[in-house]
């Protein structure tokens, strides 16, 4: 378990890092945290000829509210850890859902060290930080010397461990919009250990109108496809619905329409079917009475 | 069923009386502990000789294939590479490893023409460091010709299926069916018959320290030092010896410290073999150290991987008549240490139960894995989980509480020592008391009462109950007595130490077994300061290779403890009694007339005289013309103890007789909350009341039960050698081959209860494996007893998320 010879490259700058990244393209591997990264190195999964560490680039640690003309929006650099996100109080009010998610991240050592953006960038399909950025309707910024695009989380997660990224692009930032009044949050997995991926997980966000009714919901899985998935057709049996148990039945039971999980020997894709479908209904009713203002645990 | 007619000679004069004992029985801090907190203990990684190269394998990526070809010229251009070696050329170099079996079924550390099992040695390589030897297997070109993959071992017992071995006839390597006792009578009288179709799974020890050696060879004195963390450096020095290619008295073996074994590091016979085979090959010292993934897939500790087919005849008031096991046991690609794990298990196959008729019908079949090895538990794990299943099914098919048809059933204290139907004796016990105790530890009643609450609030909580034996302290009949005519027929079972005390009264004890994650230097300590009279801590200990003639079989069938009283003892005595004469002729007074007492001599009852060990020392060391006439100089004493009590098979293998005979006893009661929508269990509370005869050191005691209850849970609810259907491996890393971390692991609490033994010295029996043979089936238990209202029986393990929900599922379908 020792990684193949790689050359190691600290750039001092973002520009640096984004030349470095131009020259070597898809030989290089960006390395934040190095939880994922290195233990894939080691086993020799990934054999990148080439590491550039982020980690002395200025200005990427920064997690920031910014407010403008439209609502306010949380964003986490390349180089915020998940332990620095989990206890910041600007993500605890505007998306408690990713400080929820990023607590099931394996164990606090190895979330102090690893990041947000590494986690998302990794593109793990049964990670728990996917997931949430895509119930929070989040984006990702990438970068590249040619420029700086925005990538919807619905367009980046492509596959295993694929995104839309192009090589020489990197992510330098995660976005994710401010939840707002009424909006309530949940995240629920199954784990075979305490710290370890979901067999399957479920990050929801529902949005209450005036009237009780659910506005809005928008509901992520990891561990149930290849890449975090919506459950499209329980959000769709959701929305409009009163809210009550019996919609919440209604959309848990087609949590699982349409997926394809990959089964492995910590459950069957049979078996993260029905845990999809169990979770998600646990994690909608825990949204739903958090959307109306009423403090409840999972 | 009979109690014991003939004591054993060898039974000791007895330990002394409760109360006057100073140091055993008291929790002593570990002397070992300083070193390794500090992480200053010398580990076989910790080895650098001048000069040394790294080892690594190239493994097969195939359960089964035939090796075409293999290209390893551009490995050897690789700078820094010193040697690649194909199996072909390993065998040039050293022999095939030794194994237990009668049957002709060879292996080699590196194969030859064909593996046998994923993760299977194909060639090795020695280079200047572990990377570059990595890049070299990388580098390494086999071609394979993939063949069937025999995975199941039902469907490996089929006549046509695919022979594992070409030297066998079947991949049946072994089969016998034994009776003991009226089996068919029994059946026949039996009121109730309960059945249960079981399964074992697959599991490995999984220590911390991977197996690694250190090979040295001398080309010119055709010698090998080897440093390695194996445990029979000093009991089968010559099998290695063969192996290696080096006459027996050219080998020296230094033990290292070894972090973690249960079990797993007996005979580590692969690594030796890479890294003797490498320093040969280059002329230079080969540290080869398995990694992770080196160890989950080709150790040597896989326990065993079987399929039961059980009945437990009983009468209607509950009496348990007769007991018949048929067992398919999944051995892997070889037969490394034949049947041992049978020959443990009919130690204790009836439990702590009255039960007068076995039948033991076994089939040790070849499948595509890695091979069987030895795990805490060394077969006598699966026996205990089956039985008490088979127990807990008969309560409730007769309606008869748990507890109370287990305090029917057990042996009665006054029924010892108790000859078991295969013939192995127990020595001591109180079960019911045991039982009785572990009720009133956990609270039994105010458990039920929030089992009431909880299931009023659509919760499962369960509460476990196992009443189990621990045999400890094997004698060899165990590894070969299912042969009729065994390859080797051992008996001797041996633990030795050196003893002196130096000329300045300071005791050194040099012991044989190699410090293998227990406590031999706080217990050989303890022993001597209880027979001098002196402070543990003044005790110096240091361990034995295998030149100096030392004869251990170490740590292993939770034996050490006992062993290293017996030996430790007799050399104290030795010596104590050197000097109580030497101090007599000293003093002018008769031996029998001075006692040692608190490091010192004196006459009894009367302290105005005396000489300090240091007096005596100086006078045994310096001073020949002041010592009896017959003393020669020097207080040294090598004490050899051999098994304090085993009795032969008999011819017809109708009687195994007494190979086993410490047996601790031990009742476990978790509690689990279950949650049926997604299976997941998580422990609440787990409870243990323990017997292991007299408790050398309650601390040590503890730690050995909280960490077999560790890996008991994670037998219960993770832990598992997972194959797909071509016989890949599923679980090559800690990512998918799970052991509980502290999180899944809730307040375990300890009590004892000590029968001491009437064979040992102090009367200690053995308590290294008990909290593993017993936490599986317990926690079976308590699941069961969850998720009763839903119908659930479990009968295979582990308890995972998934197979909680499909044992729901099929209750409610109502699926058997």
């Amino acid at each position: 378990m020792k990684p193949a010879a790689f050359a190691y490259l600290a750039p001092r700058d973002l520009d640096e890092a984004l030349d470095q990244l131009a020259e070597h393209g898809a030989d290089a591997r960006v390395l934040a945290g190095g939880q994922s990264l290195v233990r894939l190195m080691n086993a020799r999964l990934a054999s990148p000829s080439v590491v550039v560490d982020i980690n002395r680039v200025p200005g990427l640690d920064a997690l920031a509210v910014t407010n403008g003309s439209g609502p306010a929006t949380l964003r986490l650099g390349a180089t915020v850890r998940q332990r620095t996100s989990e206890l910041s109080a600007d993500v605890a009010t505007h998306a408690p859902l990713l400080a929820e998610a990023g607590a099931h991240v394996a164990h606090a050592p190895v979330r102090s060290r690893g990041t947000v953006v590494g986690s998302v960038a990794f593109a793990d399909p049964s990670a728990e930080l996917p997931a949430a950025l895509l119930a929070l309707d989040g984006r990702v910024v990438a970068r590249s010397r040619s420029g700086e695009r925005t990538i919807e989380a619905d367009d980046f997660f492509t596959g295993p461990f694929r995104t839309s990224l192009d090589p020489g692009e990197m992510v330098v930032a995660v976005e994710v919009p401010a939840v707002g009044a009424r909006t309530g949050s949940a995240f629920v997995e199954v784990a075979r250990r305490h710290g370890d991926l979901p067999v399957c997980g479920v990050a929801a966000t529902v949005t209450r109108a005036d009237d009780g009714s659910v506005a809005g919901t928008r509901i992520a899985l990891c561990g149930a496809g290849e890449r975090p998935v919506r459950a499209r057709a329980a959000e769709d049996a959701l929305t409009g619905s009163d809210g009550g148990e019996g919609a919440v039945a209604e959309a848990a039971a087609r949590a699982a329409d349409g997926l394809s999980p990959i089964g492995d020997c910590h459950g069957s894709a049979d078996f993260r079917r029905h845990l999809a479908r169990v979770l998600t209904g646990r994690a909608l009713r825990t949204a739903i009475h958090r959307a109306a203002g009423e403090a409840t645990d999972v | 069923m009979s109690t014991v007619e003939d004591r054993p000679t060898t039974a000791t004069t007895g330990s002394p009386r409760e109360g006057e004992r100073r140091w055993v029985g008291r929790s002593v801090p570990r002397k070992e502990d300083p070193k390794l907190l500090a992480g200053r203990a010398t580990f076989v990684g910790d080895v650098t000789l001048p000069g040394m190269l790294h080892g690594a394998v190239l493994r097969s990526p195939h359960a089964h294939a035939r090796i075409v070809s293999i290209d390893t010229s551009a490995a050897e251009a690789i700078p820094g590479v010193a040697a690649v070696l194909t199996g072909a050329q390993a065998a040039e170099l050293v022999n095939p490893m030794p194994a237990f079996c009668a049957e002709p079924v060879p292996q080699t550390a590196v194969a030859i023409e064909r593996v046998r099992y994923p993760g299977e040695a194909v060639a090795i390589v020695a280079a200047t460091d572990r990377y570059i030897a990595e890049d070299a297997c990388a580098a390494i070109r086999v071609e394979y010709e993939v063949l069937p993959a025999v995975v199941d071992p039902e469907a490996a017992m089929a006549p046509d299926a695919t022979r594992i071995h070409e030297t066998l006839d079947s991949n049946v390597a072994f089969h016998r069916t034994l009776d003991f006792g009226d089996v068919e009578g029994d059946l026949a009288r039996a009121h109730t018959v309960v059945r249960t179709r079981a399964r074992w799974h697959r599991m490995g020890a999984q220590p911390m320290e991977t197996a690694g050696a250190v090979a040295s060879w001398d080309p010119f004195d055709k010698s090998m030092t080897v440093y390695s963390n194996s445990n029979f450096h000093n009991f089968l020095p010559w099998a290695f010896a063969g192996m290696l290619g080096v006459s027996t008295n050219r080998l020296r073996m230094i033990p290292c410290a070894v972090g973690g074994s249960f079990g797993s590091k007996h005979f580590i016979t692969k690594v030796l073999a890479i890294a003797g085979a490498l320093s040969k090959a280059t002329g230079r010292p080969v540290q080869y150290l398995e990694d992770r993934v080196d160890n989950i897939a080709a150790n040597d500790n896989v326990g065993c991987d079987r399929i039961y087919d059980a009945e437990l005849a009983l009468a209607e008031d509950g009496e348990m008549l007769g007991l018949t096991l048929r067992i398919i046991d999944d051995y892997g690609a070889y037969f490394q240490f034949a049947h041992g794990q049978h020959g443990n298990a009919m130690a204790q196959p009836t439990g702590p139960y009255r039960i007068s008729s076995l039948r033991y019908d076994v089939s040790c079949v070849l499948t595509n894995k890695v091979q069987q090895g030895f795990f805490r538990g060394a077969g006598a794990d699966p026996g205990n989980f089956v039985l008490e299943r088979l127990v807990d099914k008969a309560a409730e098919q007769l309606g008869i509480d748990r507890a109370e048809i287990r305090r029917r059933n057990f042996i009665r204290p006054d029924q010892f020592p108790f000859k078991t139907p295969p013939g192995n004796v127990y020595d001591s016990g109180n079960y019911a008391a045991v039982l009785d105790k572990a009720l009133e530890l956990a609270g039994i009643d105010d458990w039920r009462a929030e089992q009431e609450r909880l299931r009023a609030e659509g919760r499962y909580l369960g509460i476990g109950l196992a009443t189990c034996q621990e045999r400890t302290g094997y004698n060899a009949s165990e590894w070969w007595f299912l042969y009729d005519n065994p390859p080797l027929p051992a008996t001797s079972t041996p633990e030795s130490v050196k003893m002196d005390v130096d000329a300045m009264g300071g005791v050194r004890v040099e012991v044989g077994c190699p410090l293998w994650g227990n406590s031999p230097e706080t217990v050989v300590s303890q022993v001597v300061a209880e027979e001098f009279g002196i402070d543990p801590a003044d005790v110096s200990v240091t361990y034995a290779d295998s030149t100096t003639g030392a004869m251990s079989a170490g740590p292993g069938g939770s034996r050490l403890t006992i062993m290293l009283s017996g030996a430790t003892r007799g050399a104290a005595r030795t010596i104590r009694d050197k000097m109580i004469r030497i101090a007599a002729h000293a003093m002018e007074m008769d031996p029998a007339d001075v006692e040692c007492v608190d490091g010192t001599f004196r006459a009894k009852g009367a302290p105005g005289t005396s000489m300090s060990m240091a007096d005596i020392g100086m006078r045994a060391h310096l001073f020949f013309h002041d010592t009896p006439e017959d003393e020669s100089s020097g207080l040294v004493a090598v004490h050899t103890y051999d098994h304090p009590y085993s009795t032969p098979p008999s011819a017809d293998r109708k009687d195994m007789g007494a190979f086993y005979p410490m047996v601790s006893h031990a009742c476990h009661i978790p509690i689990v909350e279950v949650d049926p929508e997604t299976g997941v269990v998580t422990l609440r509370a787990y409870y243990a009341v323990n017997d292991c005869g007299t408790v050398m050191n309650p601390t040590l005691v503890e730690g050995q039960i909280v960490g077999g209850i560790v890996q008991g849970i994670g037998a219960a609810l993770m832990e598992e050698y997972r194959y797909g259907e071509d016989g890949a491996l599923d679980t090559p890393t800690f990512r998918e081959y799970l052991v509980p971390s502290m999180h899944e692991v809730p307040e375990i609490v300890v009590e004892h209860l000590e029968t001491p033994s009437p064979f040992t010295e102090y009367g200690v029996k053995g308590a290294g494996e008990g909290g593993r043979l017993v936490a599986p089936t317990a926690i079976a238990s308590a699941v069961d007893d969850a998720l009763k209202p839903l119908g659930v029986w479990v009968d295979e393990l582990p308890m995972t998320p998934e197979r909680v929900v499909g044992m729901v599922t099929d209750a409610r379908e109502g699926r058997p």
